[in-house]
């Protein structure tokens, strides 16, 4: 074990002057700041951790070549490297777990072109969503990606770990809104995948779908260094329609109903539990002054033409009001809308025995099919309270939320997630060792309920991992996966230690 | 007055030797903790250079890394420049944008930025080309000790007296760099037949000193308001929204409640306005050409929230085709200027960030940017003199003089 270290180090000291040459000095960062801030991604990992975790050095191509190249020194001196985009990832992709390079690809943020007729753009992959939609709106074009961290996110990042769009039932998630792209193979050679070899078409039946291996990898086979995205023209209307509830069953009978209505225009369909209420209620204004009788609530997102949005409307609330959901007023359902993208989470969220506590937002996300729904929910919600009855200054249970999962479709199957708050400053190993028992125990309840372990951010955290590879991916996928890891990436250099990945090289069995 | 965002006591205090003290820690954490990064989007410095070390996450994670040994405070001497005081990230913080004003937990980037360059001074590490801003404040001091009468030339011939229940506070920046901006704003008031006084001597107002010597700063401010009280100040009416901050945010924070109210200049003239005591003639609209656009200034809109009296009064200028931008789109703007130091730190981020908004404005086909501030005015002018974009600043006092037949 000592001795791989020397071996990284050693390959790390010869890596740098050669860095330093390919990208000029100002874009190879090794002042310890930059490498912390960078070691990071939005998910708590524990303090206590940070250090052992921080890359050796930071950098910042602004080139598909100059990417190429940074990839080439790595390979050749078998120096570890991690692309990061906006960092604001939940699955910790971006966080190197063995020092080495991490690539901010942020300075490759150009928008290369933009195809009004195909209703297409190409872009660089550090370009961030709202900047991109920001270019498009004068077109009347929309990129309509739309995760709750879509003014944070960059393209690249997106790709990496195979994001879920809050409003993937109407517009698909970023599988279906990659039409093609260019990626740096961990060999350094440049390829481009796509819908078979064509840039801008949807379907193609020509060759393997390699397109597909390239999105959801969380930088583990290679870095995507242009991508072409597909776009849609910007819907004349939006209507955001919110019903609260007495029950969890209540809102499970509504979402239920509204996904196999046949409706057309619905974008999403989501559901807060009775621990999200509230927890809502604790500081939030919009939810503080709700009846006591409220303990969930059930909503939909429209989009499409004025006419058919209309249409639509009287169909929803038809629906939720047969079933006991009664409508929450213009402002809660606009202004909730609105801010799905701003507020998630604040350190001040926290509680423990009733005093706050500056705590950090763990998001734990799986697919689960509608029927399963409320035996996940359940089962989660009790892992989380033995976690809080045994640590109450260190978790806190923040409730669930439901959204539609399947592309292009309201119905079929639902991304769950629980939002547990994690005191990452007073923690300890100790206690950080119960709460990946924790992620272990939510992952495998998923994977028993016929479930998969992350609908959206990767399925690659510390415990969560283990289930993902050995339990979910068990029929023969993870060693398939290991074949082609071990193919495309000879010196196992990206992201290593990500997926277990390394069992695919020799002396990495676990 | 305008809303403030919180104040921390600790961001004043000097943290002597290496360990950073708990409520720091707390703070930078709570900012650490969300890692969600909006504060990095809408600041101007990393669109520009696109280095997230630069940004409210950067700087508190930084030092929150420092807290945890990883690296010292002296460390971060250069990374600490990148920052224009301007109080974006603040505002697109969920710690305050969401809860705020629930938990009194608004994050305050600004206060620790300032407090690391001082910090650095003290411990004789200095930063960056800090040398360049104690130069341009000894320049400002200079004012101080000096004669007197210097300090009120710029109102020769306006016969204002050196007292009154309302005080036109007149800093050394436009007293001596932009000299039409104070006599306009002047003229203004005579014409509307407001009465008020200016201070004999004023004390030094600037910025700069929050990154060098906080002492010096509040000495000056203790000058200020003893000589506003002596001066029989009800109101005092600021001409430079970087003042404005300072008395409204960071006077009070010093020196407690102060003894008479501060206002703005475009709220004076909007309310003036309204009591239809700016008469506005219509042919004098000669100063406008083609679409005009309004800057927000940084201090004015993000860290004051003073937005809609500049606009009340862009719009009510005759002849006026106005196009504007929201106060809160304008949250990813600067002059490129930056609150205090920025320009003289980093002159080329400076220019670039200044030739983005110039940009901005002619993208939406504005021809004339009107600003509210006596930086912005010197930040664009030079600005758009190398640049080559087709948009010319122009002072909202120069507009309103004008559309009131004044001449300077
Ligand atoms: C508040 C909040 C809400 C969220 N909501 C959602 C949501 O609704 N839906 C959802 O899907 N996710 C959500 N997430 C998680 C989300 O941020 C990620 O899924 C997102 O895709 C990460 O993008 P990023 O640019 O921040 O990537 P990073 O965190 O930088 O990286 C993510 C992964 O991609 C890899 N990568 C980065 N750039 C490249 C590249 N150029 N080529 C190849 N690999 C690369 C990295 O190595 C890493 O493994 C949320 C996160 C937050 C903080
Ligand atoms: S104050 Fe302005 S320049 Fe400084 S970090 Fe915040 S947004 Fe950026
Ligand atoms: S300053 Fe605010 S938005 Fe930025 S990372 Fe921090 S808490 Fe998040």
């Amino acid at each position: 074990m000592a001795e791989a270290i020397t071996d990284v180090q050693r390959g790390f000291e010869a890596a740098l002057p050669e860095l330093v040459a390919a990208l000029g000095p100002e874009h190879v960062l090794t002042d310890f700041f930059h490498r912390a801030i960078r070691t990071t991604n939005a998910s708590p990992m524990g303090l206590h951790l940070w250090e052992k975790l921080l890359p050796d050095v930071v950098v910042r191509p602004g080139s598909t070549a100059e990417v190429a190249e940074v990839v080439r020194i790595a390979n050749r001196h078998k120096v570890p490297i991690v692309a990061r985009g906006g960092g604001a990832g939940l699955a910790d992709g971006a966080t190197p777990l063995k020092r080495g390079i991490v690539v901010d690809i942020k300075r490759m943020h150009a928008v290369l072109e933009i195809d009004e007729e195909n209703q297409t753009v190409t872009v660089q992959p550090g370009i961030n969503m709202q900047e991109l939609n920001k270019i498009l709106r004068p077109l009347n074009l929309w990129y309509p990606d739309d995760p709750a961290s879509y003014p944070v996110n960059a393209v690249g990042g997106r790709i990496g770990s195979g994001g879920w769009s809050l409003l993937g039932a109407g517009y698909g998630h970023v599988p279906d809104l990659v039409l093609s792209m260019e990626v740096v193979l961990p060999t350094g050679d440049v390829i481009r995948v796509g819908n078979g070899g064509a840039r801008k078409i949807h379907k193609s039946s020509t060759g393997y779908r390699l397109k597909d291996l390239f999105l959801g990898h969380q930088g583990t086979l290679g870095i995507c260094t242009e991508a072409t995205l597909d776009l849609a023209p910007r819907p004349e209307a939006e209507l955001p329609i919110f019903f609260a509830t007495e029950s969890y069953a209540d809102s499970h009978r509504i979402i239920g109903a509204l996904g196999r209505s046949g409706l057309r225009t619905i974008a999403g369909i989501f559901m807060f539990d009775q621990h999200k209420v509230e927890f809502l209620r604790r500081d939030d204004e919009a939810w503080i002054p709700l009846p006591s009788w409220v303990k969930s609530a059930a909503a939909t997102i429209l989009y499409g033409t004025r006419a058919e949005v209309e249409a639509a409307r009287d169909v929803v609330f038809e629906i939720g009001g047969s079933l006991g959901g009664k409508y929450m007023g213009t402002e809660i359902c606009e202004g909730d809308w609105a801010s799905r993208h701003d507020r998630y989470h604040l350190a001040y969220h926290g509680r423990a025995n009733g005093q706050i506590k500056l705590m950090s937002w763990s998001c734990e996300d799986a697919a689960i099919n509608y029927s399963a729904l409320p035996k996940v929910t359940r089962e989660w919600h009790r892992i989380a309270a033995d976690l809080v009855a045994k640590h109450p200054e260190h978790f806190d249970d923040w409730g669930m939320f439901t959204y539609t999962n399947g592309p292009f479709r309201a119905w079929g199957d639902y991304l769950t997630e629980i939002d547990i708050g994690v005191n990452e400053l007073e923690m300890t190993e100790e206690i950080w060792r119960d709460w990946v028992q924790a992620k272990v125990d939510i992952a495998r309840i998923s994977v028993r309920a016929g479930g998969s372990v992350s609908a959206a951010h990767g399925g690659q955290r510390e415990g969560e991992v283990d289930v993902s590879c050995y339990e979910e991916l068990a029929e023969g996928q993870f060693d398939l996966m290991k074949s082609i890891k071990r193919m495309l990436d000879p010196n196992n250099i990206m992201n290593p230690g990500k997926y277990n990945l390394d069992e695919a090289y020799p002396g990495g069995e676990s | 007055m305008s809303p403030q965002l919180s104040l921390k006591p600790f961001y004043t205090q000097r943290v002597e030797g290496t360990t950073i003290p708990d409520p720091i820690v707390k703070d930078c954490y709570a900012v650490f903790a969300c890692r969600h990064k909006f504060c990095r989007e809408v600041c101007p410095v990393y669109q520009d250079d696109r280095d997230e070390a630069h940004t409210s996450y950067g700087f508190h994670s930084s030092l929150l890394a420092v807290s945890k040994g990883m690296g010292t405070v002296g460390d971060l001497r250069e990374s600490i420049t990148n920052c224009l005081e301007c109080g974006a990230c603040e505002l697109r913080c969920p710690n305050t944008l969401f809860a705020g004003d629930f938990y009194g937990s608004s994050t305050t980037t600004v206060d620790l930025v300032r407090k690391v360059r001082r910090d650095l001074v003290a411990e004789e590490i200095g930063f960056e080309r800090y040398e360049e801003i104690v130069s341009y404040i000894d320049r400002f001091l200079g004012y101080f000790t000096g004669p007197e009468e210097e300090l009120t030339r710029w109102a020769e011939g306006l016969e204002i007296p050196r007292s009154g229940e309302s005080i036109l506070f007149v800093d050394y920046f436009n007293a001596f760099e932009t000299t039409d901006v104070p006599r306009k704003a002047a003229r203004i008031l005579q014409a509307a037949g407001a009465d008020f006084g200016i201070l004999a001597r004023p004390g030094a107002t600037l910025g700069e000193l929050l990154d060098i010597s906080l002492e010096t700063f509040v000495e000056h401010a203790r000058h200020n308001v003893a000589q506003l009280e002596a001066a029989g100040a009800k109101r005092v009416i600021m001409i430079n929204p970087h003042d404005y901050t300072y008395f409204t945010r960071d006077y009070t924070a010093h020196l407690g409640e102060l003894p008479f109210e501060v206002v703005y200049i475009t709220d004076v003239l909007a309310e003036l306005l309204e009591e239809g005591k700016l008469p506005f003639t219509g042919e004098t609209a000669r100063g406008l050409l083609g679409k005009v656009s309004y800057h927000d200034p940084c201090t004015l809109n993000k860290i004051c929230g003073i937005n809609a009296s500049p606009r009340k009064l862009v719009a009510s200028l005759p002849g006026v085709d106005f196009v504007d931008v929201s106060p809160v789109a304008q949250w990813s703007y600067c002059c490129g200027k930056g609150n205090a130091s920025f320009k003289k730190l980093h002159p080329d981020k400076s220019y670039k960030i200044g030739a983005k908004r110039l940009q901005a404005a002619a993208d939406i086909g504005a021809q004339q940017l009107v600003v509210a501030c006596p930086h912005c005015q010197d930040q664009l002018t030079d600005v758009s003199s190398r640049a080559g974009v087709p948009v010319s600043p122009v002072h909202i006092l120069t507009l309103v003089a004008q559309a009131m037949g004044l001449d300077a």
